[in-house]
């Protein structure tokens, strides 16, 4: 059973990879490997077994847990495989309002003793059921489910929107899919913060064209001028609530914009 | 100590961009938007998120988010669903516009059918609040200014537009005139002026007659399909050539990149009213369509450029600024004043048009993008401190008459004859032996009867059976100071009599009406109280955010940085009680649990200068 899992998660380890998920994939293989520890295909994607197949470039082995400083989820880093000195008391648990779609409640970042997994699937979600044994939408639903219990929602939700491509009417890869990316999205609205400021420009035009952004991020761009919020920038960019919530985050993580007043 | 008179505002709804004014200290003052800006664009949008959106956001999601953003609603106020000029405008429109009971126009947005009255409401509401940031205190009367052109549907439909966004409308007056009273013509001038206002989708020609301070519009006329954004266009077309001919991708097809051309545009066209040169800098326009980096426009477009792209639009308006006066029979060198409405109209090259047209220097001195809303201003103070020399009488607006033989009208009541007024005539049957006669009251200045608008018709029964032009019928119309036209017959011989009222209608029925300006109060209050609740929640979050951190600060400290077991404990209740009242849409438990964290707050940052042991 451990062996089928650990292929089926290779498999989505792989269309991760191809999609430029570079961590997320790394999860998946390592977690294939942890389940199936003679999968060679896995421990060659992770490059352990000296050959050059990997996905990452640096020779770090293991889980790999992104650092906060790495583009990766928000509290993807706390992981209780973590060492260090001294445990970060605060931010383990994200706990979300069900169903609201709305960002994540600073009370609920509140330090607990033990870390719980607020983010996993859905309590009556199976992953397999209704759906054949070794089927490509099994394989993307195992992964997505791994990479939610590795705090990977970046991942999941681009193993999910490949699942609901293949598998439009489910209601499990729906109702799974628009749970992971409200969360996801609570989670890039946290790091920008309140939503109410008006975000400016920090580098000068002659400057932002040395920037590697695509056309969506450019549009976003063109419309910070320090009078919109970011909650007007939702609504301004045409885009999904999602989509615009990563592009901002990841100009706020680049520095090109700054949060403002 | 005297209570603070009431403000009083003066509003410019335009097609494309509206201004708010008042009359501050003697002088009349543009009101800024709460984003700073002296013109709000006059686009309604919901966004994919259901957010209502008014004004600049409004407009910048507009390409992105077509089918859920409304502008140029002004098109189609207060005019039937089957009239040309709604389906002439629907073939422009991008959003959905939809028949309603009356024939009335109804705006689909949001899945809902709007009255457009109902939109025109959420701009002067938007304009509204903007006046009452201004003020600091409700604001809830002011002039409202429309085309000359306007019926009495149009005037009663942008009143009731008024009405529904919590506004008095102290009086509708036209745009040629508060233009003319900005530039005190009132006092100053006697004699015909020119009002060429070229706004940012319409181009309006006046003519007016003052004389001792009576504004008479003697002709009116123009293009309701030309203006600013013809030029826009071809600054539009012009990038997408240029970046076609250098990368070979139409720009058009992606929705982002032309809402950024749009906005490109817009801002080069203005900067060339003042600069030679202006930069056209848009990078990551669009990504190739087999992948890569975006792709960057770069351009310089000269002022001579834009003026070689747009020469025929130049021309289109000195031809229609011809035709109007030509039909109102006024030569250029009779004019005493030339005054220019209009953003457009700062343009160097149209001001020169205009200065060699009517050979004279165009009026400057107040800014044209401005003038109608310092205008209205002046008019709402004027009504209220009763300057009898600046108060505009209550006209009416077109003429009103009754359709004769051969398909005519004969006017009874000419246009800017001050109301309350009356006006009879005698008519004569048009047929032997006619039994019936039918009276089909009109209004408008076209010669013929299907040209106007059609008020009202009745039949006047049982006249007597003799030869044609014997029986004699006694027309007669009164229009009251609120402006409703009462219209009788009589048949002279036998003293029957039928009449009709007719209330200028913006299409909406009193029921309805009500229904929407509670529909609107709730809206608000609702509004209100969310931007409150999520104030209060941002509020929270901070201190929470902050309180967490000094807690956990605390929590690493050995012995709790001195502090006493008590103070923690609070801190920590303080944060359920905050927990809780968070869920909850209540703002004053949201306010009670700000108050208690920001209590337990400077008592836990106390604790590293208490002195703590071993360290």
């Amino acid at each position: 059973m451990n062996a089928l899992r650990a292929k089926a998660l290779v498999e989505a380890g792989l269309l991760l990879r191809l999609s430029g998920d570079m961590a997320g994939a790394e999860k998946l293989f390592a977690r294939a490997l942890e389940l199936d520890p003679a999968n060679a295909r896995a421990r060659r994607l992770l490059g352990r077994d000296g050959s050059p197949e990997q996905g990452s470039a640096g020779g770090d082995t293991g889980w790999n847990l992104a650092s906060p400083d790495q583009e990766v989820d928000w509290g993807a880093w706390t992981g209780p495989s973590k060492p260090g000195p001294v445990e970060a008391p605060l931010r383990e648990s994200v706990s979300l309002p069900e169903g609201t779609g709305m960002r994540g409640d600073a009370l609920d970042l509140i330090a607990e003793a033990h870390r719980t997994q607020e983010f996993g699937l859905p309590d009556t979600f199976t992953p397999a059921g209704g759906l054949p044994e070794g089927s490509e939408v099994e394989s993307l639903l195992r992964g997505a489910e791994d990479l939610l219990a590795l705090d990977d929602h970046s991942g999941a939700v681009e193993l999910l929107r490949r699942a609901q491509s293949l598998a439009p009417e489910n209601p499990r890869v729906e109702a799974l899919r628009d749970r992971s990316e409200r969360i996801l999205v609570s989670m890039l609205e946290a790091r920008l913060g309140d939503l109410n400021r008006m975000p400016r420009v920090r580098l000068q035009p002659d400057d932002i064209i040395w920037l590697n952004l695509d056309h969506r991020a450019g549009f976003v761009l063109a419309q910070i001028d320090g009078a919109v919020s970011f909650d007007d920038l939702f609504a301004l960019s045409g885009m999904s609530r999602l989509d615009t919530a990563r592009i901002l985050a990841q100009l706020l993580d680049e520095g090109i914009i700054a949060p403002g007043e | 100590m005297a209570a603070e008179p009431e403000p009083l505002i003066g509003i410019d709804l335009g097609t494309t961009n509206s201004l708010v004014a008042t009359v501050q200290d003697g002088q009349p003052i543009i009101i800024k938007n709460r984003t700073g800006q002296p013109l709000t664009p006059s686009v309604v949008a919901v966004s994919k998120n259901g957010k209502r959106l008014v004004g600049g956001i409004a407009k910048r999601q507009a390409i992105t988010n077509p089918q859920e953003t409304v502008s140029a609603a002004k098109r189609l106020i207060g005019r039937k669903f089957s009239s040309h000029p709604v389906q002439d405008a629907m073939r422009a429109l991008t959003y959905q516009v939809v028949c309603g009971q009356h024939d009335d126009v109804r705006i689909r947005l949001a899945g809902r059918d709007l009255a457009v009255p109902e939109v025109s409401a959420m701009i002067l509401a938007e304009l509204k609040a903007d006046a009452e940031a201004h003020f600091g205190r409700p604001v809830t009367q002011a002039v409202i200014t429309v085309p000359a052109y306007f019926n009495d549907g149009q005037r009663q439909a942008t009143k009731d537009a008024g009405r529904i966004a919590g506004l008095e409308v102290l009086r509708i007056i036209n745009e040629p005139t508060a233009a003319a009273l900005a530039y005190g013509f009132g006092r100053t001038v006697n004699g015909k002026i020119a009002v060429l206002d070229l706004g940012g989708g319409t181009f309006d020609v006046s003519v007016l007659e003052i004389n001792n301070g009576i504004f008479d519009v003697v002709a009116t006329g123009g293009d309701t399909f030309l203006g600013g954004e013809d030029w826009d266009h071809r600054i539009i077309e012009w990038m997408v050539f240029s970046f076609a001919k250098e990368h070979g991708i139409d720009l058009r097809k992606d929705r982002m990149a032309l809402q950024r051309l749009k906005d490109a545009a817009e801002k080069a066209k203005v900067e060339l009213s003042s600069v030679k040169e202006t930069q056209l800098h848009l990078p990551f326009i669009c990504t190739p369509p087999g992948g890569g980096a975006a792709l960057h426009l770069q351009s310089t477009l000269t002022r001579e450029k834009l003026e070689d792209l747009t020469a025929d639009l130049g021309e289109r308006l000195v031809g229609i600024t011809s035709e109007v006066l030509g039909e109102a029979k006024v030569r250029p060198s009779e004019l005493k004043e030339v005054i220019l409405v209009g953003g457009m109209s700062r343009m160097p090259r149209i001001i020169e048009q205009v200065r060699q047209y009517f050979r004279r220097e165009p009026c400057k001195g107040v800014h044209a993008e401005e003038v109608v809303a310092l205008g209205a201003a002046i008019q709402a103070h004027a009504l209220v401190g009763q300057e009898s020399e600046l108060l505009l009488l209550d006209v009416t607006p077109q003429s009103m008459g009754v359709a004769i033989a051969g398909g005519y009208v004969r006017r009874l009541i000419p246009r800017n004859t001050t109301v309350p007024t009356s006006a009879t005539e005698v008519f004569a049957t048009s047929k032997d032996f006619q039994r019936t006669v039918k009276i089909m009251v009109l209004q408008g200045e076209h010669e013929l009867a299907h040209h106007n608008e059609l008020l009202g018709e009745f039949l006047l029964t049982g006249l007597r059976e003799a030869p044609r032009g014997q029986v004699e019928i006694e027309v007669t119309f009164d229009i009251n100071a609120e402006g409703i036209v009462s219209v009788s017959a009589r048949d002279r011989d036998t003293g029957l009599r039928q009449s009709i009222t007719v209330t200028a209608s913006s299409g909406l029925t009193e029921d309805e009406l009500r229904r929407i300006m509670e529909e609107q109060r709730d809206w608000l209050v609702a509004a209100r109280n969310t931007e409150e609740l999520k104030s209060k929640r941002v509020e929270l979050d901070t201190l929470a955010r902050d309180l967490v951190d000094a807690l956990s600060r605390v929590r690493l400290m050995p012995g709790a940085g001195g502090l006493s077991p008590d103070v923690v404990a609070r801190a920590e209740a303080a944060l359920d009680h905050a927990r809780q009242a968070r869920g909850t849409e209540d703002v004053g438990a949201l306010t009670r649990a700000c108050e208690a964290l920001a209590q337990s707050l400077p008592l836990l940052r106390s604790a590293g200068s208490r002195g703590t042991p071993g360290r």
